[in-house]
């Protein structure tokens, strides 16, 4: 009976997307808060949020072959699998976002090596062949050393190359390059923890599976770091607060002194940052399951809204003539479509998740 | 081979518009979006103010962000130093729109020309509707269409791609000029070859002290601006404490 709820709500979601879908191939893009100045907005946002998200899976995966930490591989099939997922619904966001996603095959006929997002394509086709190559090495036996590895190096390359996307905007120098290049990478793997310990104890709770001792432990251990980690991410967020935003007297960066009062910006500094970092640092709070559960699911809304606010910060401000008549920065409100396309992309990848949970074993210990 | 430039002179430039309206016309620019715009500034403080006029259009960048961040080279450059954009291979991604320094290139949002699409009377039992009207005079979409553009380009960008001035290609192909350069009733607009030491261009170059938008970003445009107007004077003065 639950899980007839949880289809139909899953159902739900996935229905609201294909309906945006159908309005978007109609009406096109006026279904979204969409203006030429903004001409990246939510969709892309969350595309970010997922794709990095997997990547950070994916470093996760990547522990018991390249740190050699054989406890890990308890959690390495279903982080796998979860990989996949993520991946699937980033697709589903980033498809929706382009005008015309069935030319990309133009990929192929008529590359430009000099565009980070032909890289980026390029190194997200051959990611999506490695994990499901992996998947199914783990699911019949073990997952080789060399392919392990890759993942991991993939991992890295799609995460930085992000960094390079948004960093080869000169006119936008708050899309700061040799800050996402490092950002980038650090926030994918604490997302990758936090979505690892989310759906891991929720798949629990909701089946009413007994955590095993053993795998309590790893979870604990995979708590304190991601607190740790969102600590670091902390400190590096707040340093660019600090140079970009406070101590910085350049025209363009007056664009940050705007976002630091922004919804978006405070959502991730505040349930991004600092709550999962106070909760996982508190011994008390990170053995319990609930806040393990809280600490994950605040990081990932807040990491959301981070991403949101990455984009924001490099468009609110009008460049050359699209400022004509404009104000001096633009404002956002996601628009109900969009909003339906992350809900599309999460349904998607909940939905991949829950029948890999039910029909390929996901707690399969390797041969 | 050439290399394609513009000069616009403000000091003859009025601030008429005429520019944008033939581009429009001669591109079949659809509405929301312009390949030919302008900047416009108000300085000082009441009563002494200023109303500032800068014409805009693709500048046609030597190093042109738009080209380099493009996936499918979409947006290219040829050979004469024009930037182009190819719709059939343009996937939608707005990468261009993010990476140009002067925010001249638009997305179709929207299916282009929706007013001429309309399929009811602007005034019911009174006149026909736009696509009856469009039906009457052969238009193509719309009653004004223009199809020498179609010669390099799409006659109409579809929903989904991006849009920008080309320096009218089509017609530079053919030993004209841009439409925005003819149509300009000041002159003020003055294209020619930058390869050639006897164009016009190079001569107002040379004789005047231009800028260019943005120049400390690398991008080499192509469109530079000459002179500034105004008819103002003042009384010698070394102001005053």
């Amino acid at each position: 009976m639950k899980l007839r709820i949880w289809i139909g709500l899953l159902g739900l979601g996935i229905l609201a997307g294909l309906i945006t879908t159908f309005r978007i191939h109609t009406e096109g893009f006026v279904v979204y808060a969409k203006t030429d100045v903004l001409a990246w907005t939510l969709p892309l946002a969350t595309y970010i949020f997922f794709s990095l998200t997997s990547a950070g899976l994916a470093f996760v995966s990547s522990i018991p072959i390249v740190l050699g930490l054989k406890r890990f591989e308890v959690i390495e099939k279903r982080t796998i699998f979860l990989e996949f997922s993520v991946l699937i619904g980033s697709f589903v966001c980033l498809i929706l976002h382009l005008g015309s996603p069935l030319k990309v095959i133009y990929f192929l006929l008529s590359p430009n090596l000099t565009s980070p997002l032909w890289w980026i394509g390029t190194l997200y086709t051959i990611y999506f062949i490695i994990i499901v190559t992996a998947f199914w090495q783990r699911h019949t036996a073990r997952t080789s050393r060399t392919l392990g590895i890759l993942i991991f190096l993939i991992a890295i390359a799609t995460s930085t190359t992000l960094g390079w996307l948004m960093g080869m905007t000169d006119a936008r120098p708050l899309l700061n390059p040799s800050f996402l290049i490092m950002y980038f990478p650090l926030t994918a793997f604490v997302c990758g923890m936090a979505a690892l310990l989310l759906f891991s104890l929720a798949t629990a709770y909701f089946s009413n599976k007994e955590i095993s001792p053993e795998k309590n432990d790893l979870y604990n251990e995979l708590a304190r770091i991601m607190g740790i980690t969102a600590g670091l991410v902390l400190i590096l967020f707040l340093w660019r607060s600090i140079i970009g935003g406070v101590s910085s007297t350049a025209y363009e960066y007056s664009t940050f002194r705007h976002m630091i009062g922004s919804i978006s910006y405070n959502t991730e500094l505040w349930l991004g940052m600092l709550l999962p970092c106070v909760l996982m640092l508190a011994r008390s709070i990170r053995i319990t399951g609930w806040g393990k559960i809280v600490a994950s699911a605040s990081l990932l809304i807040g990491m959301l809204a981070g991403r949101m606010e990455l984009i924001l910060s490099g468009l609110v401000r009008p460049l050359g003539q699209m400022a004509e008549g404009r104000p001096e920065f633009v404002t956002y409100m996601p628009s109900l479509s969009e909003v339906y396309v992350v809900l599309f992309g999460l349904s998607v990848i909940l939905l991949i998740y829950t029948i890999g949970e039910r029909y390929l074993k996901l707690e399969e210990l390797p041969e | 081979m050439s290399r394609y430039a513009m000069v616009i002179d403000l000091q003859r430039c009025v601030g008429c518009s005429s520019c944008s309206i033939s581009c429009r016309t001669e591109n079949n620019v659809s509405e929301g979006i312009y390949w030919s715009h302008k900047r416009t500034e108000t300085v000082g403080t009441f009563p002494n103010v200023r109303f500032h006029y800068l014409p805009t259009l693709c500048n046609h960048c030597e190093n042109a962000p738009c080209v380099r961040g493009c996936p499918t080279n979409a947006m290219h450059k040829l050979d004469n130093g024009i930037t182009m954009h190819d719709s059939k291979k343009c996937i939608g991604c707005r990468y261009c729109m993010i990476n140009c320094p002067y925010g001249v290139i638009h997305f179709n949002w929207k299916d282009p020309h929706s007013f001429w699409r309309g399929k009811e009377a602007v005034l019911k039992g009174g006149t026909s509707s736009p696509v009856e009207e469009n039906r009457a005079v052969g238009g193509k979409i719309m009653p004004y269409y223009n199809p020498e553009r179609e010669e390099t380009f799409s006659g109409i960008r579809p929903k989904g791609v991006v849009e920008k001035c080309t320096f009218c290609d089509h017609r530079v192909k053919k030993g004209k000029l841009p439409r925005c350069v003819e149509s300009c009733p000041a002159d003020a607009r003055i294209f020619g070859d930058l390869d050639d030491p006897k164009s016009d261009v190079n001569k107002l170059i040379g004789k005047f002290r231009p800028f260019r938008l943005k120049e400390s970003l690398g991008t080499k445009p192509k469109v530079f601006y000459i002179r500034d107007f105004s008819s103002a004077s003042y009384p010698k003065t070394k102001g005053g404490i």
